[in-house]
Order: structure tokens, then C-alpha cells, then sequence
């Protein structure tokens, strides 16, 4: 009999032998047309009675991966969501987040109407308006802000409307509306998300992430990164990791503190030591330099450096030194480094682990470092470019705003290119800019962001935030906080555009109203168009033809309906029918790889940096001595052997191993390692991690009850021995004790966490977000709100919401990246002690604002800094002035 | 004795007859729960009772620990026994082996939960979201309504893994079939004589033993107490932590 797997292998290899092997496949071929499979999905049906379900494709915004969908609608209402076939990146599959996603629209708790505070900040109590006067309130809170500016011949002015998100899915509306305010104060999440994984990638080659051809693969080193069960693009990258480790029969090896789902998967789990994954990989870099097995041509054709610069630079990080600073054997560092680099193909995949602290940016560039010098990028199997497409914006398109916001790019953090969001706050209370009207969009920072409590007494103090307007169609700790709430509306209900590099098929994607938005809600691009009609009523200001929409679908259709291909596959409506485009092929039943109707599979395209440019591109181009090619100024490629290559999106088109950019700001233009404080914490202190489950986002699902079900406390992870030392036994009440205060929690005694780390989860905890995340499902509906599911007052059985740890977790922003240090808290742990109450929480807003004076002196005109970069060759007395600048 | 019309004869390896299986590919299950969210919104199942689950455990000591998990769901065996004890025959066997339940006989008599040894079924509670079927026994239905019409049970279609794969058994160009035929698989009970018709790939002990493991964390345990203060008299609690 033949596995699944010889049958693959047969089937492809049929096509250059011929003879025997052709009739052996034949064979094989015809078989497989017998066998009567069950289709793979597309259609659904209700169990009870029967009736066939409408079928609407939708693109997923349960977290921020963008999987296809089609949502299934049984009497005008959404009772099931299941991926969609046509996309090629996630293949008809949801996560168990995008499968509950229909819950979103269904909340008890879901804000119905347009909400008018009427007694104090956080008071709760509310009086219900329309959508237009709603738009009225807001929009005459923008124009006297713009009548204001005007009058004092102030631009700057405009940058007093702040609109902060953390999830902002609307391709391009929310900067339209901002400029067409004339403000540049957009306020981004990323710093608490991923950016010095960003900002350690985007001067390296280019973009900001990775897309490793995970099926195809023969080695993967995992750097702190839960691929399957959070990171970016967990569901697709899931999919195909475990492809290529069951079906490619790929080795996994992962570095992570915790036991995740990912490292519990790993052909081996290494506990590193918090924030030495840089040391790790500099060890490995140093191993593959050192012993010869480094892909020398691609190092010379395609890097900035040599072979010999690099092993120079490498000399310290022996195995020997990475063992030390991470604990983890260097005998295992060494023989991972050569099995990585002599299994072809390999990829690293890395995520929050090595770049969610300070200096993290350093870490991410020494991972991707390791694909560079063993010549795996872009090859199949390999660690390969991200594949988006774009769109175009509707014209006339707003210019941004005349003057930069200091809010949205912060000159202390000048590479930062993806903002530091959590210092926002800080910078206000203490005069570095004023704001007037506030306004969020998905963002919850008085839950989700670090010393969380200090986001509460900044957005409730009407002094720093005069008036504050939220978007969200839910109740969040932030947005209770709010003067004026106009909900959007959910994900399933409204239209977005989208593309998103999910794997190694470039494509785009829409989100329309799978059904009518419940109760007369309206979304939030309706609402944009409203409020700057109202601001700009009699098109005085210039403004309203930004948005001279009729409606909201002749929006989309603006962005679709001239895209080459598309166009002629029918533009917008072709998304409607579809939800995605183009259609790569149909999804093999068991092999899961694209094919065409042939059968044959329909293989992503490799070495997109090796594209050659054209005669006409090279013509009157110029070739410096690194082989940069250049033409009126720009690079435009790289010449090897007299060939010109378009190369990657740096400088020099080459992978930018040499970071001339961070040397101008005293940082170490190379990859490498520097010992975090809490490297050096007492014996007896731990570093306290968080870490995301795979049934919840960051702080949206925790009111979604099968998800809620599935996972709804987070006692502390805590080792045995560690526990033991302390007298704790799994269960016991706990206080975990930093700068900042403590929180009270329980001990979860496992083996599967480092001795010296305690892990709590996200996700649990709230204080807002609805009755069913608080656990107080028994009270009464809120006027404003959807209304009672039965099955939530009665069904609900767990009692226990769990404590989130975000108040003790200390600012800690990476100068480079911008990141925050969410893995850099040194805490201490001891049985509660007498009078205690799990859930207890008692934080210092005076530290949060002694941390915060604290990590500017890391940033690069900090003293700090100067002191942990003394190698770096710059003229410490003539750093570049911190300066404002545009964009962000 | 089976009652006739109800029991179906078993159908595994019948010609002419098919016998829906699943194979669940271990090596392939990553724990996501996608099944179990998907499971849930196909049928509007409540909260507190499960179709399906997976069950999740770590072994080891550190720094050397794995995890383990483990799908489970109704074996839609061939030779079941809550069909043969149900007094109403509310429970019976379609002949292309769905293991199924008519709820207009059902008398939520618990027969059928004592009489499984996979403590795959439940009775619904009195409240739901949208269907209006309460106070009966429930179970997975190897999701018969799309399967008739063509369609993998919804489980089958969202698994990230793809360790979830079902067909006919008796077709044996099948890929479950040949799964069967050429993995070292292994089915839960054989011992009881059920003929259970989920198939495990690669199960290691860690993975069976937690079957009937009782919950070992103080996290799991608080759980389950927290399940049993609010579901009194029930047996079933397939939660996780």
C-alpha cells in the first residue's frame, strides 16, 4: 500500500520519467478519481431543518491575519462562519476565533446607538442619540479646533485632533479623514505589538516580516514566536507549518520561556533565559561563519558586508557566551547551527520573544541574520519576502497635515518607524503636546497597554483629554471612559478593503455587509463621511470633496473598480462574488497545495529579488562599487556578473547586514547582543512574560462565549522548584510584586516554564467589555445595548475571570524599535498574605511616570544609551538633533 | 437485543454499504480549537455541553515536556451501545453508520449517557441561543446533514491541521480508508466491543491514558467543580482550562 505521502512524490516525479512510472501513476490517478471524497466546504446547511444556507464571502477581522471567509446567513441571521475556499493563503480554514467571530455581532453587550455621556468621566451613565446628532457633537467639536487654527494662522493647531487606533482595517480611511482635518496625529498599537521585529527587518531588506514557505521546508528554528497560536498569520502559517513538519517531514526546533502549544509541537523546546534569542543566534551566525558553512555567494553578491567583516564581528558570541547569558547548552546551539545551515531548505521564524524588549530590534536583525548567510532567502522552502498587493485611493486624496505631529513620531525615537504608541500619554501630562478632541478606533489601551492604570487616570482627567469620542461598538475599559460613543459597527456588517501578505500568493480581499447591520447601526465609514460633510457644510474649508461618496459601496468601487486584471474580472463585484482575487486554483483535498484543474500544483513564485530589470530601466543607470545600480538618484537594483536585479527594498538594494542609519544615532550598526537589566535581576526575583492563548485576541473576544468557555482564567505559570522554594502548591493565592504595585492571583504549577520566568496570559481579567468578560451575566441589560442571549444568562458555569497583569507591567520602550519591553518586568513572588483577595490590584501612577523618565534615558540621547554603546564609532557630542518629521 | 429498524446491522467493510469514519491524525492535531468553535456554531450547541472537544495534556519533566492533544468526539460505532439501550428508540443507527438521536422520543432518561463509555453525550439545557430543541440528549451527528448532501462534518472542514479527515470507510480509494489501511492507528476501547469508528494515527499513551484521566491542575480541577456547582446531577464535563 502506498502512503499518502510516496503518492505524492510519484505524482510529481511521473512528469520527467514516463514508462513505468507514468502507468504507476496513472494508475495511482485513476484511483484517486474513484474514491468518492466529501467536498471540503463552500456550502452549508441548517441541521434542523434542512434549508441550504446563504453564502456571503467576507474577509476575517477576528484578529489581524485576514482570512478569507464565507459567512453563512439562516433567516437573515449569521449562524455560522467557515473559511473561503477561493483564498489562497488560508485555504478554507478559520482559527477558533474567526469560527466564533459571528459572535461579535450577536453581544448582549453590543452598543446599540450613539451614546452622549451625561454624568461624569466613567460614570456609565449615558443618554441615547442618533447617529446624526451624534455626527453634529463630533463635528463641531473638530471645527472649532480648525476655526481655531485658522484664526491664530496656527496649522500646528490641527494636530490637537488626536485619533488613536489599535486595530485600523479601513485601508486608508482613517488618514483620509485626518488629513482632510488637516491633522498628522495618528496614533497608532504597534510598539505594544510587534515593531522592533518591524524595525530589526524593514533597514535589513526591507519589508517587516517574513513569509517562510513553511510547507516546503526541512528546518525551522522557532524564536519565540507561537505560530500555532497567536503571531501574525497563525491560521495560514499553521497550516502549512504542519504540513512541512508531518508531511515534509521538517524539523522543529523552538525557543521560548514557556511551553506554548508551538514549543509543546517542537522536535525540541529550549527554555532560554528572557530576551538572550539574540545571543543565541549570534552563537549559531558565529558557528555557521566560523566552521565554513555559510552560502558564501550570497553573502558577497547580496549583502553589504563580507564574509571575513562578519566572522570578525562575530568573534565574541561563542556558544560558550550564548550558554552563559541563556542558559541554553552550547553543545545544543552548536549542533542546531549546523544542521540549520547544512539541511536545505531552512527558515527561522521569530516573533514577540526576542523583540518585545528593550533593544529588541537588535535580536530580530540577528535572527534574520541566519537566513542571510545560509543563502535561504527566497528560496522555496525558504525564509522568503512578504507578498502583498495594493490598491489605489480614491482621488482627490487629502495631503497630510502642514505640520508633523510629535504624538505620531516622536523625534527621542527617530528609527522607531512604527511610533511609540505607549508613550503618548506620558508625553502629554507632561506638556510635550496638547490635544483637543480624542478620538479611538479599535483600542483599548486601559486594558491592553503596559501600566494600564495610567492610561485610565490620563484619558478620565478632562484637563490632558478634553473631549473624547469612541468608535467602539462595545463597552471596553477605554471606551467607558469616553464623552460621546458612535459605534461602528462589526466586522461581518460593513465594508473594508484588504490585503494582507498571509502566505505566498499576493492577493486581495473585502469585507461587505454579510447581513443588514443589526438594529439600524451604522458603520464607521458612513459615520466619516457624515462628520466631514458636517464640518465642512457649505465646502468652505475645501475638505468635503475627500469625500464625495454618495455612498459607501461607490467608495469601494473607487478603490477596486481599475485595478488591471481585476477590472476586467469584474472590479468591485467580482469582490462581492469572490471576497478575494485572483483565484490561484482550487485547494488539493489531501494535499492541501493549490492546483489547477489539471491537478498540477500551482507553485508560488521564488527569488523575487533576483526579478531582472529591464534594458529600458538599466539605460543611463549608473553602478557604484557595492553594485548598487542606480538611476536620477535612486537605487533601482543590484549588478551581479554584469546582471541587473531589482534586490531589496534598502539603500543599496542589497540585505543591509551594516546599518548605517543606526550608527548615525550611536547605536551598533550591526547585529548584537546587550544584556537586559533583567539579566541582572536578585536571585530570588523572576522576569514575569505574558503570553496570548489560541482561542483569544488581545482584549476584543474575552465577551465571545465559546471562546470565553474555552479559556477564561490565567493563573500564573510558575515552576515546580520555583514554587516550591516559595512554599507555593498549584492553586494558591499569589502576589507578584514589581516597581509598580501588585496584583493578587494563583499559582498554575507547571513543568513546562523556566525556573526563573512566571508567564501570565492576556485575555482575562476585565473590567469592562461587557457583562459575560467580567462574569456579572446574571444584571440586567444595559439600555444600549443588543440584549440577553439565554444561553449566556443561564449556561455560563465558570466563575473565575482571571487577573490581568498589564498594571504591573512596567514601560520599558526599545530606543531602536520602539517597542515596549513587555518581557523586561522583574518581579518578585510570594504567597498572598493575610486580608488578600484574588483579583486585588493596588499600582503606583507615580512610578508609570518614574519608568517612563526611566526608559528615556535609553533612548539615543539618553545617558544610558551612551553607557551600553561604547564601541559604537560616532561623535557621542554630535548626535543628530532629535527632530520633527512627517509621515509615520 | 436490537430493536430491528432501529439498530442498523453494522456496515464496516459491507459491499455495498457505506461506513463513515474518521481518522484523527495526531501528528497533525496543533490543539487550536478551531473544531471545537466551529462545532459550536454549526448547531448552536450551549454552553456546557461539547460534541466535540480536544483534550489537552503536558508530559514530561522540565525542561523536557510536550504536549499532547487529543480530539474527541461520538465513535459512531458499529456496534452501539446506547442505541441498544435506549428505551424509546430515540437513539438509533442509520445504515450508513451515523449514530443519530430522534429528540421527539427522547425522555432524557440518561440511559444512553451511562450506557457510552466515551461520555459523548449530554442532555441540552433549557436555554439556547436560537434552536429551539432543549431537555434532550445530544451528540455529535458525524455532522449527517452535510455529509448527505456531499460536505465534510463542519469539524473536518475548519481543522487547521488537517488532522481531521472522514469518508466512507468501505470505499477503499478513500483516503480515510487508506489511512486506516497504512498508519499505525488505534481506536479508544476496542475492548468494550463498540467497533468505534474514530480512528487515531500514532496515539501515544499520554494521549489515550487522558481519556479518563480526572483533572490534574488546580486550574482544570477548579473547572470542573466550578462545572459540577452549576450543572448538578450532570456527569459530563468535557471542559478545558
Amino acid at each position: 500500500m502506498i502512503t499518502r505521502n510516496s503518492l505524492n512524490l510519484t505524482r510529481r516525479g511521473f512528469m520527467k520519467l514516463g514508462g513505468t512510472a507514468a502507468a504507476v501513476a496513472a494508475s495511482l490517478e485513476s484511483r484517486r478519481l474513484v474514491a468518492m471524497e466529501q467536498s471540503l466546504g463552500g456550502k452549508d446547511f441548517s441541521a434542523v431543518t434542512g434549508a441550504e444556507r446563504q453564502a456571503v464571502p467576507y474577509t476575517c477581522l477576528a484578529c489581524n491575519i485576514e482570512d478569507g471567509g464565507v459567512a453563512f446567513v439562516e433567516n437573515g441571521r449569521i449562524v455560522k462562519l467557515e473559511g473561503n475556499m477561493d483564498h489562497p493563503n488560508t485555504r478554507g480554514k478559520l482559527c477558533a476565533k474567526g469560527n466564533a467571530g459571528y459572535l461579535h455581532v450577536y453581544d448582549p453587550d453590543r452598543i446599540m446607538t450613539p451614546l452622549q455621556r451625561t454624568g461624569k468621566r466613567g460614570e456609565g451613565k449615558w443618554k441615547r442619540i442618533s447617529y446624526d446628532e451624534a455626527a453634529t457633537i463630533l463635528a463641531a467639536k473638530l471645527r472649532q479646533v480648525i476655526d481655531r487654527s485658522e484664526r491664530e494662522g496656527d496649522p500646528a493647531i490641527r494636530n490637537e485632533i488626536v485619533f488613536k487606533w489599535g486595530r485600523n482595517r479601513t485601508g486608508g480611511a482613517v488618514s483620509r479623514f485626518m488629513h482632510a482635518l488637516g491633522s498628522n496625529t495618528m496614533v497608532n498599537h504597534t510598539n505594544i505589538c510587534e515593531s522592533s521585529k518591524k524595525v530589526g527587518l524593514e533597514p535589513s531588506w526591507g519589508p517587516d516580516i517574513e513569509s517562510c514557505d513553511w510547507a516546503n521546508t526541512k528546518y525551522i528554528i522557532n524564536f519565540g514566536s507561537n505560530v500555532l497560536e497567536t503571531a501574525y498569520f497563525m491560521n495560514p502559517n499553521a497550516q502549512r507549518l504542519v504540513d512541512g513538519v508531518v508531511a515534509n517531514k521538517a524539523k522543529l526546533v523552538s525557543f521560548d520561556v514557556r511551553l506554548s502549544n508551538t514549543a509543546g509541537y517542537s522536535d525540541e523546546w529550549y527554555a532560554p533565559f528572557p530576551g538572550t534569542d539574540g545571543a543565541i543566534a549570534l552563537a549559531m551566525a558565529h558557528v555557521i561563519m566560523n566552521e565554513g558553512l555559510y552560502d558564501a555567494d550570497f553573502v558577497r553578491d547580496w549583502t553589504n558586508v563580507t564574509a571575513e567583516q562578519l566572522i570578525a564581528h562575530l568573534k565574541p558570541y561563542t556558544p560558550e557566551f550564548a550558554e552563559e547569558e541563556s542558559g541554553v547548552p552550547a553543545r545544543d546551539i552548536r549542533r542546531i547551527a549546523r544542521e540549520f545551515a547544512t539541511t536545505k531548505p531552512a527558515t527561522t521564524f521569530s516573533y514577540r520573544g526576542p523583540c518585545k524588549h528593550l533593544w529588541g530590534a537588535y535580536q530580530e536583525a540577528a535572527i534574520h541574520m541566519l537566513n542571510v548567510i545560509t543563502g535561504n532567502v527566497e528560496t522555496k522552502g525558504g525564509y522568503c519576502l512578504p507578498r502583498g498587493m495594493g490598491w489605489p485611493q480614491p482621488e482627490p486624496n487629502p495631503p497630510a497635515g502642514k505640520v508633523p505631529s510629535v504624538l505620531a513620531k516622536p523625534p527621542l525615537y527617530p528609527l522607531a518607524s512604527h511610533a511609540v504608541s505607549t508613550n503618548v500619554p506620558y508625553m502629554i501630562m507632561k506638556g510635550e503636546a496638547k490635544v483637543s478632541v480624542w478620538m479611538s478606533y479599535y483600542d483599548n489601551p486601559v486594558y491592553a497597554y503596559p501600566s494600564s492604570h495610567l492610561w485610565k487616570d490620563f484619558l478620565t482627567d478632562e484637563s490632558h483629554v478634553p473631549f473624547y469620542v469612541s468608535f467602539s461598538p462595545y463597552m471596553s475599559e477605554t471606551t467607558e471612559l469616553a464623552d460621546l460613543i458612535i459605534p461602528d459597527v462589526t466586522y461581518l456588517e460593513r465594508h473594508d478593503p484588504e490585503s494582507m501578505p498571509s502566505g505566498l500568493y499576493p492577493c486581495l480581499s473585502i469585507r461587505q455587509p454579510v447581513i443588514k447591520p443589526l438594529g439600524g447601526t451604522q458603520e464607521f465609514r458612513q459615520t466619516l463621511i457624515d462628520v466631514i460633510r458636517k464640518v465642512d457644510p457649505d465646502e468652505a474649508l475645501g475638505v468635503r470633496k475627500y469625500f464625495a461618496f454618495d455612498t459607501v459601496e461607490d467608495w469601494m468601487r473607487a478603490h477596486f473598480d481599475n485595478i488591471p486584471g481585476l477590472k476586467e474580472a469584474g472590479g468591485w463585484n467580482a469582490l462581492k462574488e469572490k471576497g478575494v482575487w485572483p483565484i490561484y486554483g482550487k485547494v488539493d483535498q489531501e494535499t492541501a497545495k493549490l492546483v489547477d484543474r489539471n491537478g498540477n500544483e500551482v507553485e508560488a513564485e521564488y527569488g523575487l529579488h533576483r526579478k531582472r530589470l529591464s534594458a529600458s530601466e538599466i539605460a543611463d543607470a549608473e553602478i557604484d562599487v557595492q553594485g548598487t545600480i542606480r538611476k536620477n538618484g535612486h537605487a533601482i537594483g543590484v549588478s551581479i556578473n554584469g546582471r541587473g536585479h531589482v534586490g531589496f527594498g534598502t539603500g543599496s538594494r542589497k540585505i543591509e547586514i551594516y546599518k548605517e542609519g543606526w550608527r548615525e544615532y550611536g547605536f551598533n550598526p550591526m547585529p548584537v547582543y546587550k544584556r537586559l537589566a533583567s539579566r541582572e535581576k536578585k536571585p530570588d526575583e523572576l522576569v514575569l512574560t505574558t503570553y496570548k492563548v489560541n482561542v483569544h485576541t488581545q482584549s476584543r473576544t474575552s465577551s465571545l462565549k465559546v471562546l470565553a468557555e474555552l479559556y477564561h482564567k490565567n493563573p500564573a505559570w510558575m515552576n515546580p522548584g520555583t514554587a516550591a522554594a516559595r512554599d507555593i502548591t498549584d492553586g494558591d493565592l499569589i502576589r507578584v510584586t514589581s516597581p509598580l504595585g501588585y496584583i493578587v492571583t494563583r499559582a498554575h504549577v507547571t513543568e513546562g516554564i523556566h525556573p526563573e520566568v512566571i508567564a501570565i496570559s492576556t485575555a482575562c481579567g476585565h473590567d469592562a467589555y461587557g457583562r459575560l468578560a467580567q462574569l456579572k451575566h446574571r444584571e440586567a441589560d444595559p439600555e444600549y445595548a443588543l440584549g440577553g442571549d439565554p444561553d449566556v444568562t443561564h449556561n455560563v458555569w465558570w466563575d473565575d475571570k482571571g487577573v490581568h497583569p498589564n498594571p504591573i507591567i512596567r514601560l520599558a520602550v526599545d530606543p531602536i524599535g520602539g517597542s515596549q519591553g513587555w518581557y523586561d518586568t522583574v518581579v518578585s513572588v510570594t504567597k498572598a498574605e493575610p486580608g488578600d483577595m484574588y483579583g486585588d490590584v493596588r499600582v503606583s501612577t507615580e512610578q508609570a511616570m518614574k519608568d517612563y523618565d526611566e526608559t528615556l534615558r535609553y533612548a539615543y540621547t539618553g545617558d544610558l544609551h551612551r553607557a551600553a554603546h561604547k564601541e559604537v564609532d560616532v561623535d557621542w557630542d554630535n548626535l543628530p538633533k532629535p527632530a520633527l518629521s512627517v509621515g509615520h | 437485543m436490537p430493536t430491528p429498524g432501529l439498530q442498523a446491522e453494522p456496515s464496516l467493510g459491507v459491499p455495498g454499504k457505506k461506513r463513515w469514519a474518521m481518522v484523527v491524525d495526531l501528528r497533525r492535531c496543533i490543539g487550536c480549537m478551531a473544531c471545537v468553535s466551529a462545532c459550536k456554531a454549526e448547531y448552536d450547541v450551549p454552553l456546557g455541553v461539547w460534541r466535540t472537544i480536544v483534550k489537552v495534556k503536558d508530559t514530561g519533566t522540565y525542561p523536557n515536556v510536550r504536549r499532547n492533544f487529543m480530539p474527541r468526539l461520538c465513535n459512531h460505532c458499529d456496534n452501539p451501545p446506547c442505541v441498544r439501550n435506549c428505551p424509546t428508540g430515540a437513539t438509533y443507527k442509520h445504515e450508513d453508520g451515523f449514530v443519530l438521536q430522534r429528540y421527539e422520543r427522547c425522555i432524557a432518561c440518561r440511559t444512553c449517557i451511562a450506557a457510552c463509555p466515551y461520555n459523548a453525550r449530554f442532555v441540552l439545557p433549557r436555554n439556547r441561543t436560537r434552536v429551539g430543541i432543549n431537555g434532550v440528549v445530544d451528540k455529535c451527528t458525524f455532522c449527517q446533514h452535510r455529509v448527505e448532501k456531499g460536505i465534510v462534518p463542519a469539524c473536518v472542514q475548519t481543522c487547521l491541521g488537517r488532522s481531521r479527515i472522514f469518508g466512507d470507510m468501505n470505499d477503499p480509494n478513500s483516503e480515510v480508508a487508506r489511512l486506516v489501511a497504512t498508519e499505525k492507528t488505534a481506536v479508544l476501547k476496542p475492548e468494550k466491543g463498540t467497533r468505534p469508528q474514530v480512528y487515531y494515527i500514532r496515539p501515544e499513551r499520554a494521549h489515550t491514558e487522558q481519556v479518563a484521566s480526572r483533572p490534574a491542575s488546580y486550574a482544570a480541577r477548579s473547572d470542573a467543580e466550578a462545572f459540577y456547582r452549576h450543572n448538578r446531577g450532570s456527569r459530563f464535563f468535557a471542559g478545558v482550562l
